[in-house]
């Protein structure tokens, strides 16, 4: 009775690890992509479903800085791709369709392409508290066949414990705004 | 207003002039620091960028006051006035081309002063920031020297307030001096202030120790809610290049002159297609531009300011971006004990930033040996 428990119980136990070790829900990887390969890339104008009118093109400025930061990776500048867009006339910038994506990545010279949503951003609250909150998605299409190949997400900021405790307001948006693109940042280069 | 008309003023106008024009020959900036050689200057009117009524008259009789107590002799009102009328000169944020040879010729000046006028308030604390450039004369103008100061009544308030200005005219006043004094390279000595380094740098390849570069600065784009932000951060950057002394920074006048010229509009950023028109047109080996994103100052004494902005150098060797920052900050950022460090106008953080900025793509120190 007890060996028959004690089986149980580690069984349970190595399930449970099991569930830990899965792959996470909030990002995609194409295993047979290779990474290495891409070289230059161009981000596109990120969708808004904020109602900060501004806040994609804050993002994508900061996400465009911050990957060339990295040192891995070109990033193509904005005025480029705008006028790549403007050739190709893509119609919806921020969602580009597979064809679009390929004219558009011969047409600027870049070896992939991201496009992302911004979820929130801005103040959140909840009852007497109040604090910054960013949610965003990005998402890499891969140039030669048009392909999504990576996409992640993350969501910074919020009220927490000790926002509801002693207030005080969260953390400054420029500062959630740079963790949650050091976060995609970090998803990609995984 | 005294002006010059004897002959040895006339041989020394000469002289210099000759001078300057031998030293834009070899494409060198004066050193950071050293002494700015004018003899007679023409002081624009006021460039507001405050995106506020202000007193722009009164600062201009000012500023030319004191170049006048320093032994340079001004272009006389009522010749300015006429040059003004005659050439149709309406935009006085710069000197292109034509106007610097004109000045040069007609009014026998040997630099132009442009001052911008970005922020003025008269209500406590009163605030102004000025920036001042003096650009030479003649078929190639360059920045012989560029200043700029900001300052607010409650700055230093010191024991009890002792400290506190509030008067709009003694804040100016003490603007006024600071400003001629590191226009004019006073002592010597280059004044600096706070740098900010900013959030992210990218740098594809380092400058060549060895060379000079001519740079254009574009106005940057403006995504802020004040009012000529691109144009003032465009100045700070302006500013922190000619100090660096590494770069031959070409004239804002005369880039914005070209970019109407050639009917170049970027209203989504600069394309490749565009910098290689501005790097063609201008002759210039690099090039920046970016983004503000963010420009605001406190209204009354509560609060501090923010300034958010990105910047980009293409460079025309490989048509590659070779500098990019992100770099955001407010004023009380660096405060930790009695309001110690606090940059109380977002004109001083955006100096702060902009210099910090610099410093990454140009050591400090490490100008080019003439």
């Amino acid at each position: 009775m007890t060996v028959r428990f004690t089986s149980a119980l580690l069984l349970l136990v190595a399930m449970a690890l099991a569930g830990c070790a899965a792959a996470p829900l909030d990002m995609y990887r194409d295993a047979n992509m290779d990474f290495g390969a891409v070289r230059t890339v161009a981000i596109l104008p990120l969708a808004n479903l904020t109602r900060e009118s501004s806040a994609a093109e804050r993002v994508r400025d900061v996400f465009g800085t911050a990957l060339l930061a990295t040192g891995s990776l070109y990033v193509i500048p904005p005025g480029e791709v705008a006028r790549g867009l403007n050739r190709v006339g893509v119609a919806n910038p921020a969602a580009p369709s597979t064809e679009e994506a390929i004219k558009l990545a011969a047409v600027i010279k870049a070896d992939a392409i991201i496009t992302g949503t911004i979820k929130e951003y801005g103040e959140v609250r909840s009852g007497s508290s109040a604090a910054n909150v960013i949610s965003l998605s990005m998402q890499l299409i891969e140039a030669q066949t048009g392909k999504l190949v990576w996409t992640a997400s993350t969501t910074k900021g919020g009220i927490g414990i000790s926002d509801r405790l002693f207030g005080g307001g969260g953390e400054a948006m420029n500062t959630i705004t740079v963790k949650a693109i050091d976060e995609i940042i970090g998803k990609l280069f995984q | 207003m005294r002006s010059s008309g004897n002959c040895s003023s006339k041989l020394t106008r000469s002289l210099l002039a000759l001078a300057l024009a031998l030293g834009g020959c070899a494409g060198r900036m004066p050193a950071p620091g050293t002494p700015v050689p004018v003899a007679r200057v023409a002081v624009l009117p006021v460039d507001n960028l405050s995106g506020s009524a202000a007193p722009l008259k009164t600062i201009r009789e000012e500023l030319a006051a004191r170049l006048l107590a320093r032994g340079i002799t001004v272009l006389p009102d009522k010749e300015l006035d006429a040059f003004m009328t005659r050439h149709r000169l309406r935009y006085v944020g710069g000197v292109t081309r034509d106007d610097a040879v004109a000045f040069r010729q007609e009014a026998g000046v040997d630099a132009v002063a442009v001052t911008s006028l970005e922020l003025y308030g008269e209500s406590f604390p009163p605030r102004i920031a000025l920036t001042t450039r003096l650009v030479s004369t003649g078929s190639d103008p360059k920045i012989l020297a560029m200043e700029s100061t900001a300052l607010a009544g409650d700055d230093t308030p010191g024991l009890l307030g002792m400290g506190l200005i509030d008067k709009p005219q003694t804040l100016r006043a003490v603007a006024m001096d600071r400003l001629v004094a590191g226009l004019l390279a006073e002592g010597g000595r280059e004044r600096t202030g706070p740098a900010l380094r900013p959030a992210s740098v990218f740098r594809n390849q380092p400058l060549d120790p060895g060379k000079g570069y001519n740079v254009a600065v574009l106005p940057f784009f403006n995504k802020s809610s004040r009012r000529y932000a691109g144009e003032i951060v465009a100045l700070h950057f302006i500013r922190e290049l000619v100090k660096a002394g590494r770069f031959s920074v070409l004239e804002p006048g005369v880039a914005r002159q070209e970019l109407l010229q050639y009917r170049i509009i970027m209203e989504d950023g600069v394309s490749l297609a565009d910098a290689e028109l501005v790097f063609g047109i201008m002759r210039v080996d690099l090039l920046f531009t970016g983004n503000v994103n963010d420009y605001d100052d406190i209204q009354g004494v509560i609060g501090a300011p923010k300034v958010d902005f990105t910047a980009l150098m293409l460079n025309r060797d490989n048509r590659k971006a070779g500098w990019a920052v992100d770099t955001h900050a407010r004023g009380d950022d660096r405060v930790y004990l009695f309001d110690l460090g606090r940059l109380s106008t977002a004109n001083a953080l955006a100096a702060a930033m902009t210099r910090g900025a610099v410093q990454t793509l140009v050591p400090p120190g490490t100008a080019r040996q003439p």
